[in-house]
């Protein structure tokens, strides 16, 4: 299980530096504890970029009303996990 | 002359059983270039800002003068405004809407927040020339011909006067208001517009709370109001900024509330993420309320059809219109329209989307 959360760890860093082209970052130094609304300055706009390109490798659905609970990475590679094993 | 009503795109099997990902919608090159183009612009964080309580006219149905906010003190000292500006930008406000109650009455205070922080709009009645200095768009409220300006506004030759001010000036898009009625009289505002190659674009009148008056829209209104709509853009399309799914949206018997949740403090409990969070808007002794906190203050959320709200509480919903190629591109058309209107040096494109694609449910 922490392996497959630490792997989504970095895919998800991955997707947000890719798509918000966030500079001065790389998917391992990117924390998965920092804030990202407040310390990153990302915004739902850019929350909903990342959740359609996520939602799309996936294959799961993040609803809009779980946004304000997606506020560092580790919380929003567990929030996939659960939803990936919901699936299964 | 009317075009054929348009009825809403229908829902079909086709549009909707199909769970379309985000990678194949945006495999169609022009909606691709559209997405690229208008999500440049999502840092844009924006608040609204009171610069006086004076202004020159008195509009019937004029959201400043409803409430508590129009007794606010007025603070006019520059340094006060530069402060404020200056810990806007700290807090990462990187957009200013400038208004009431006629911001063309304060230009030094115009001038100074234009330094701290270049992006923005100002809510003008376009009756006094704002310095060229300031490099904002000025929104100039347009409500009908002269005689209902004189009627509505107490004003003789607004559109006139207005085009005087701001004949050939990049800055300006002539916002037409339709109320219950003056829906036929944007015909007339129209030709004086496109003659001096003005841009305009469209508002609704959406009620101050307890209003009675005879403004307010009606179902048939609204009927009335989305075919012109539609007729008008067909018929001036180099001077107008909007698209078919801003006509649907507007003008849809259901407010920007009902439809699309609006994200506005003042609707919003949760200051976690998006307008929630960020937005505020200022009175004119510098002071906000979180409750009270939206563009249009004091309007009816029910009755809320306003461009300025739309232009937010639209434009944030994203995520449940990426569900097929023609939402989405309906969705593109309303975003490119919102940038056009309100920042300096964007090009609106061509419409995507013709079709009167409905607002989708949440996802």
């Amino acid at each position: 299980m922490a392996v497959e959360t630490n792997k989504l760890i970095l895919r998800v860093a991955e997707v947000m530096i890719d798509e918000l082209k966030l500079e001065d970052v790389t998917p391992p130094t990117f924390s998965p504890d920092i804030d990202l609304v407040d310390e990153v300055g990302i915004d739902s706009m850019d929350l909903a970029t990342v959740a359609l390109v996520l939602q799309d490798e996936y294959g799961i659905r993040i609803d809009e009303d779980d946004y304000p609970k997606l506020t560092t990475i580790r919380l929003i590679a567990e929030y996939l996990e659960n939803k990936m094993q919901l699936k299964t | 002359m009317y075009y054929p009503e348009q009825k809403e795109y229908p829902r079909t099997p086709s549009n909707t059983h199909k769970i379309w990902k985000f990678n194949d919608i945006l495999a169609d090159t022009k909606i691709k270039q559209r997405w690229e183009k208008v999500r440049k612009y999502f840092f844009l964080r924006e608040s609204t800002y009171d610069m006086t309580n004076r202004c020159n006219i008195r509009c019937e149905g004029c959201y400043y003068y409803e409430g508590e906010k129009q007794f606010a003190r007025e603070n006019l000292d520059p340094e006060a405004w530069r402060q404020l500006m200056q810990a806007e930008k700290v807090r990462g406000i990187t957009y200013v809407v400038l208004a009431g109650a006629e911001p063309a009455l304060a230009p030094d205070l115009l001038q100074t927040c234009y330094q701290e922080i270049q992006l923005g709009a100002i809510a003008s009645n376009g009756l006094k020339s704002i310095p060229a200095t300031v490099g904002y768009k000025i929104h100039i409220s347009v409500w009908g011909n002269d005689n209902t300006s004189r009627l509505v506004r107490g004003a003789q030759d607004m559109l006139k006067r207005q085009i005087e001010n701001y004949n050939g000036d990049s800055r300006a898009v002539f916002v037409y208001t339709f109320t219950r009625d003056n829906i036929g009289q944007i015909y007339e505002a129209m030709d004086l517009l496109a003659d001096c190659g003005g841009k305009a674009t469209f508002n609704m009148f959406s009620a101050p709370v307890g209003y009675k008056g005879r403004l307010r829209h009606t179902p048939e209104s609204l009927r009335q109001t989305r075919l012109t709509m539609t007729d008008v853009m067909h018929r001036y399309p180099d001077n107008v900024l909007f698209s078919s799914y801003s006509a649907v949206a507007h003008t849809h018997q259901f407010g920007l509330h009902d439809l699309y949740k609006c994200s506005y403090p003042r609707m919003n409990p949760s200051d976690d993420l998006g307008l929630g969070r960020s937005f505020r808007q200022y009175r004119t002794d510098l002071t906000w309320d979180r409750d009270a906190a939206c563009c249009v203050p004091d309007t009816d959320c029910a009755d809320c059809r306003h461009y300025a709200a739309g232009s937010a509480v639209v434009t944030a919903r994203l995520f449940r219109h990426a569900t097929d190629p023609e939402t989405f591109s309906a969705w593109l058309d309303y975003v490119d329209t919102y940038l056009a209107v309100w920042v300096m040096g964007y090009q609106k494109g061509r419409n995507l989307s013709d079709q009167s694609v409905s607002p989708p449910e949440q996802r």
